[in-house]
C-alpha cells in the first residue's frame, strides 16, 4: 500500500479532470497519469533493466488508471444527476463526416477499460525508458510524447471531446512562455511587459495581411516579418532599460507593456508631416496648412489599427496544392499541427541558443553581471539579444494568433496577459523549458478548460440542487450571480504567484542552477550543482 | 560625452517629438493657438490637475513609504486604494444617504465612511505585509515584487467579487464589473463665483477645495509625523539601515508593519476622496491610479515624502493638460512615457538622493 501511495495521489489529481468531464476524457487523462506514474516510479526504482523497471511501474499504472476511471464513473452517476443531466444518453462519434450513435454506458465501459490499459501501457513505456542511457531515454520519451500529440487530435475529433479550441490557446501561451523564459529565466531580466511583443507580432500580421489597408501578403512570409519586427522592437524597447536592473527594469518594461497597446488602440488618425514645414510664415493663411514634406497619409488622417474595433478580418494561411479552406474556422486540426510545429521549432531553436555561447553568456549575466562583464561578456549586446530573441517567439505567437482568430483587438494584450505568461514561467520553473511547458499547460489548461467546465457544472448544480432549497432572497441572488469561478480567474493567477514565491520560488520543475541559487541561504555554500537540465 | 553632443542629442529628440508627437496628440501647431485663444483654460486645467494630483500624491506616499523602508515596489498598493473606495461606497450605501439628504446626515456618513475605509485598508495592508511580504524580506528582491503583483491580482478580484454583491449591497448596481456610481454628497458649488462673488472665467468647486485641503493636511501631517515623533524616527532609522536599527533596539518588524499601516490608511483616505470627487469607482481603478502614483513617487524621488507630493501634483497636472490639449486617449501613454523616461534618465527623481546600485 505504501508503495502505491504516489500512484494513488497522481491518479486522484488526474481524476479531478475525469470528474469534471467524464466519458471519453478518461483515456487521455489515463495516458497522462500513467506516463507521470511511470516517470516517478521509474526514477525511484532500484532496478537497472528497462524491462524490470517497466514491469514494476505497471501495477501503479493500473492503480492510477483505476482511480482516474473512478472519477469518470462518479461524473456519470453523481455529477450528472446533481447537475440535472441524465447519466443515460446517446453519444455521437464523428468519423470525419459520418456519425455514429453510441450509448453512454457503453462509452463508459469502453473508455474505462481502454483508460486503465492505456495507463498501464504508458507507465510501462515511460518507466522502462528510465532504465535506458540518457540519449536513448530521451528518444523513447520523445517518441512516446510525439505519438501522443499526433494521435490526440484525431481521438479528440472522433470522440467529440471539444477540447481543441482551448488546447490551441494553451499552445499559443506556451509559445509565449518559452519566449519569456529566455528573457526572465535565462537572462534574469524580469520583463513585465511581454504582451507588448505579442501585440506587435499580432498587429504586424494584421496590418500586412488584411483588407483593412489593402496589403495582403502571404501568411508564410508575414510570420517571419512579424518575428523580425518583434525582435527589432525587443531591441528598441530593451535599449533604454540597459542601465537598469531589478525592480526598476521590471517597472520600465511594464511601462512599455502599457504604452504599446495604447498606441495600437489609438492609431486611428495618423498623418505624419515634417514639423518645420508647418510653420506658417508671413502672409500665409493658417487655415490652409503648408502641405509640402508630408510623409504619410497626406490625403487625410488614416485609421491604421481600427482602434477599439481592431483589425478584422485577417488573412489565413494557405498551403499550395491543398484547398484554400484547409485553415478555416471549421476545423481545428490544421491549426493544432501548425502551432505544434511552431512550438517544436521554437524548442529546438531555444535549446540550441541556450547551449550556445550566447546562452551561456545570458546565464553568466544572470548570476553576476559584474563578474560576467569582467570575463569579456558584452552586457549591452547580451541583454539586447535576450530581449530580441525573447520577443521573436512572441512574434511567432502573435502572427499565429492573428491568423487563427482572424481578428485582433487591443484589449487582448493588456497587463494581465504579461502576468499570466510570467505566472506560467514561474510556476513551471524559471530557466527550464520542460518546466515552462508544464507550467503553461497547468495555468492555461486550468484557465481555458477546467474553469469554464467547473463554472458550467456549478451553475447547473446551483440551478438544480441548491437554489430550489434556498428561501432567503438575498442569498439566492448571491448564489446565482456571485459564485462564478470564471470571475475568479485573476485571483487564481495571483494566488499561484504568491504561493510560489513563498513556498517554492524555483518552480515545480526547476533547473538545477536556479534551485541552488534560490536556496543559497538554506544549503551549505557551494552545494553541488549536479545535473544540467535535460536536453529536449 | 562632449557638451555639443548632448545638445545635438536633445535637439534631435525634440525634433523627433515634433515629428511623431502629433500622432499621439502632441501637436504644438494646434496647441499653441488653442492656449493663446483661451488662456483661462490653462489655469482651469492647472486647478483640475492639482486636485487630481493631490489624490495621486496621497497614494504615492504609500509607495514611497514602503519603498523607502524595505525597497519593495508595493504593486498591490493601488488595489488597496481601490478597496478603500469600495469600502467607503459600501458604508455610504449602508447609510442610505443621497444627494438630497440633509447636511448632518451627509457629514456623519462621510466621517463613518472615512474611518471605516481607513481602518479597513490599514488592516488589509498590514495583513498583506504579514502574509505575502514578510517571509520574502531576505529573498531576492524580485521575489517580493512578483508576490506583490500576485497580491494585486487577488485584490482586483476581491474588488470584482465585492462589486457583484448586489444582493447585500444594493448600491453596487447590477453589473459586477461595471463602474459603481458614488452618490453626489459634496455638491459642486463654485467657490470663486458663488461664495466669494469673484467674476473669473475659471471655476473652483467645493469638491476641489475639499480634496486639496484634506490631501494637503494629510501630507503635512505625515511629514511632521515622520520628522518629529519617536515612531517616525524609528521609521527613518529602519529605512537608513535595518540591521543597525535592530541593534539600536528598534523592533524592525513592528516599524515595517506600522509603515504598511500608514500607507494603507492613506490609500483608504484616497479611495474615499476619489469617490467623492469623481463619483465613480471601478475594480480596475487601482491599476492605473497605482501606476500613476508610482510614477509620481519615482518622479519626485522614491523614498522621499516631499518628492512624492511634488511628483503627484506634477503628474496630475500633466494628465490634466494631456486630457485637454493632447487627447485623453493618449494620457496614459504620456504618463507611462514619463515613468520610463524618469526611471531611465534620472532614477533618483527630482528630489531624491543618490540610490546608486539599489536601482
Amino acid at each position: 500500500m505504501q508503495k502505491l501511495r504516489t500512484a494513488l495521489i497522481i491518479g486522484a489529481t488526474s481524476a479531478a479532470i475525469t470528474f469534471l468531464f467524464g466519458g471519453w476524457s478518461a483515456v487521455v487523462v489515463g495516458v497522462i497519469a500513467g506516463a507521470v506514474i511511470g516517470m516517478t516510479y521509474g526514477q525511484r526504482s532500484a532496478l537497472r533493466t528497462p524491462n524490470g523497471i517497466g514491469r514494476e511501474a505497471v501495477v501503479p499504472g493500473l492503480v492510477g488508471g483505476l482511480v482516474v476511471v473512478l472519477g469518470g464513473v462518479i461524473h456519470q452517476f453523481i455529477v450528472r444527476p446533481a447537475t440535472g443531466q441524465s447519466p443515460f444518453f446517446t453519444h455521437t462519434l464523428r468519423f470525419f463526416g459520418s456519425n455514429a450513435q453510441i450509448d453512454s454506458i457503453t462509452v463508459l465501459i469502453i473508455s474505462s477499460v481502454v483508460a486503465i490499459l492505456a495507463a498501464a501501457a504508458a507507465a510501462f513505456l515511460i518507466g522502462s525508458a528510465q532504465g535506458l542511457p540518457p540519449d536513448k531515454r530521451n528518444r523513447q520519451i520523445a517518441f512516446a510524447l510525439g505519438g501522443f500529440l499526433l494521435l490526440f487530435p484525431f481521438y479528440e475529433q472522433i470522440t467529440n471531446l471539444n477540447w481543441m479550441g482551448a488546447l490551441i490557446t494553451v499552445q499559443i501561451y506556451i509559445l509565449l512562455a518559452l519566449g519569456l523564459n529566455i528573457v526572465v529565466g535565462y537572462a534574469g531580466l524580469l520583463d513585465l511587459g511581454y504582451a507588448a511583443f505579442f501585440a506587435i507580432g499580432a498587429y504586424t500580421t494584421a496590418l500586412l495581411n488584411s483588407p483593412r489597408i489593402e496589403i495582403q501578403w502571404n501568411f508564410w512570409l508575414v510570420i517571419w516579418i512579424a518575428a523580425a519586427v518583434a525582435a527589432i522592437a525587443g531591441i528598441v524597447l530593451g535599449a533604454p532599460t540597459l542601465p537598469l536592473r531589478g525592480d526598476y527594469l521590471a517597472i520600465v518594461t511594464l511601462g512599455f507593456g502599457e504604452i504599446v497597446p495604447v498606441i495600437f488602440r489609438n492609431l486611428i488618425a495618423v498623418t505624419i508631416r515634417e514639423p518645420f514645414t508647418r510653420f506658417c510664415f508671413v502672409g500665409c493663411d493658417p487655415a490652409v496648412e503648408v502641405r509640402i514634406a508630408c510623409l504619410y497619409s497626406c490625403e487625410g488622417p488614416l485609421n491604421l489599427t481600427g482602434g477599439e474595433a481592431g483589425v478584422n478580418p485577417i488573412g489565413r494561411p494557405v498551403i499550395p496544392f491543398t484547398p484554400d479552406s484547409l485553415f478555416g474556422s471549421s476545423s481545428y486540426l490544421p491549426w493544432y499541427f501548425l502551432v505544434l510545429a511552431l512550438i517544436v521549432f521554437s524548442i529546438f531553436l531555444i535549446s540550441r541558443l541556450r547551449d550556445s555561447r550566447i546562452g551561456r553568456a545570458w546565464m553568466a549575466m544572470r548570476e553576476d553581471e559584474l563578474a560576467a562583464s569582467q570575463m569579456g561578456i558584452d552586457p549591452v549586446k547580451t541583454k539586447l539579444l535576450a530581449f530580441s530573441m525573447g520577443a521573436t517567439f512572441s512574434g511567432f505567437a502573435g502572427a499565429f494568433y492573428g491568423a487563427y482568430i482572424a481578428a485582433i483587438f487591443p484589449g487582448v494584450f493588456d497587463f494581465s496577459v504579461s502576468v499570466i505568461i510570467l505566472c506560467m514561467v514561474i510556476l513551471g520553473g524559471l530557466g527550464n523549458m520542460i518546466g515552462v511547458i508544464i507550467g503553461g499547460i497547468l495555468i492555461m489548461g486550468t484557465d481555458r478548460l477546467f474553469l469554464p467546465q467547473i463554472a458550467t457544472l456549478l451553475k447547473k448544480f446551483m440551478q438544480v440542487s441548491v437554489l430550489p432549497n434556498v428561501s432567503n432572497e438575498a442569498l439566492r441572488d448571491f448564489l446565482s450571480t456571485s459564485v462564478d469561478p470564471i470571475q475568479m480567474r485573476l485571483a487564481l493567477f495571483g494566488i499561484v504567484l504568491v504561493i510560489m514565491m513563498l513556498v517554492r520560488p524555483e518552480g515545480l520543475v526547476p533547473s538545477a542552477e536556479r534551485r541552488a541559487e534560490l536556496h543559497a541561504g538554506e544549503e551549505p555554500r557551494g552545494a553541488p550543482v549536479t545535473a544540467d537540465e535535460p536536453t529536449t | 560625452m562632449r557638451p555639443w553632443q548632448k545638445v545635438l542629442i536633445v535637439a534631435v529628440n525634440i525634433y523627433l517629438l515634433l515629428f511623431f508627437g502629433p500622432v499621439a496628440g502632441f501637436d504644438i501647431f494646434r496647441i499653441i493657438p488653442e492656449i493663446a485663444s483661451k488662456p483661462s483654460t490653462l489655469l482651469q486645467q492647472l486647478l483640475i490637475g492639482i486636485a487630481n494630483g493631490s489624490i495621486i500624491a496621497i497614494i504615492a506616499l504609500g509607495y514611497t513609504l514602503v519603498y523607502g523602508i524595505i525597497e519593495l515596489v508595493n504593486f498591490a498598493h493601488g488595489d488597496v486604494y481601490m478597496l478603500g473606495a469600495f469600502m467607503s461606497l459600501t458604508i455610504i450605501g449602508a447609510f442610505g444617504v443621497t444627494a438630497e439628504s440633509t447636511g448632518a446626515q451627509k457629514i456623519v456618513a462621510i466621517l463613518v465612511a472615512f474611518l471605516g475605509a481607513v481602518a479597513f485598508t490599514a488592516t488589509a495592508n498590514v495583513t498583506i505585509e504579514r502574509v505575502a511580504y514578510r517571509r520574502l524580506r531576505n529573498a531576492p528582491r524580485l521575489a517580493s515584487l512578483i508576490s506583490a503583483i500576485g497580491v494585486s491580482f487577488i485584490l482586483q478580484n476581491v474588488g470584482l467579487f465585492w462589486g457583484g454583491l448586489k444582493a447585500f449591497f444594493p448600491i453596487m448596481g447590477v453589473n459586477a464589473a461595471a463602474p459603481k456610481a458614488f452618490p453626489e454628497l459634496i455638491g459642486r458649488i463654485d467657490v470663486f463665483k458663488d461664495i466669494l462673488g469673484w467674476n473669473v472665467p475659471i471655476s473652483f468647486s467645493t469638491k476641489d477645495l475639499l480634496v486639496i485641503t484634506v490631501a494637503s493636511s494629510l501630507m503635512i501631517g505625515l511629514r511632521l509625523f515622520v520628522q518629529y515623533t519617536r515612531l517616525g524616527k524609528a521609521m527613518r532609522a529602519t529605512a537608513e539601515n535595518r540591521d543597525a536599527a535592530k541593534i539600536m533596539g528598534i523592533d524592525v518588524d513592528r516599524v515595517i508593519a506600522f509603515t504598511f499601516l500608514l500607507g494603507g490608511s492613506l490609500a483608504g483616505a484616497a479611495g474615499l476622496l476619489v469617490g467623492l470627487y469623481n463619483n465613480t469607482a471601478v475594480f480596475t481603478m487601482g491599476f492605473t491610479a497605482g501606476l500613476r502614483a508610482f510614477t509620481s513617487a519615482v518622479l519626485g524621488g522614491i523614498g522621499n515624502i516631499t518628492g512624492a507630493m511634488l511628483g503627484g501634483f506634477l503628474i496630475g497636472i500633466l494628465a490634466a493638460f494631456s486630457d485637454q490639449y493632447f487627447s485623453s486617449r493618449w494620457t496614459n501613454a504620456w504618463v507611462f512615457a514619463v515613468l520610463v523616461l524618469v526611471l531611465v534618465f534620472r532614477p533618483t527623481g527630482l528630489l531624491g538622493e543618490s540610490i546608486g546600485q539599489k536601482a
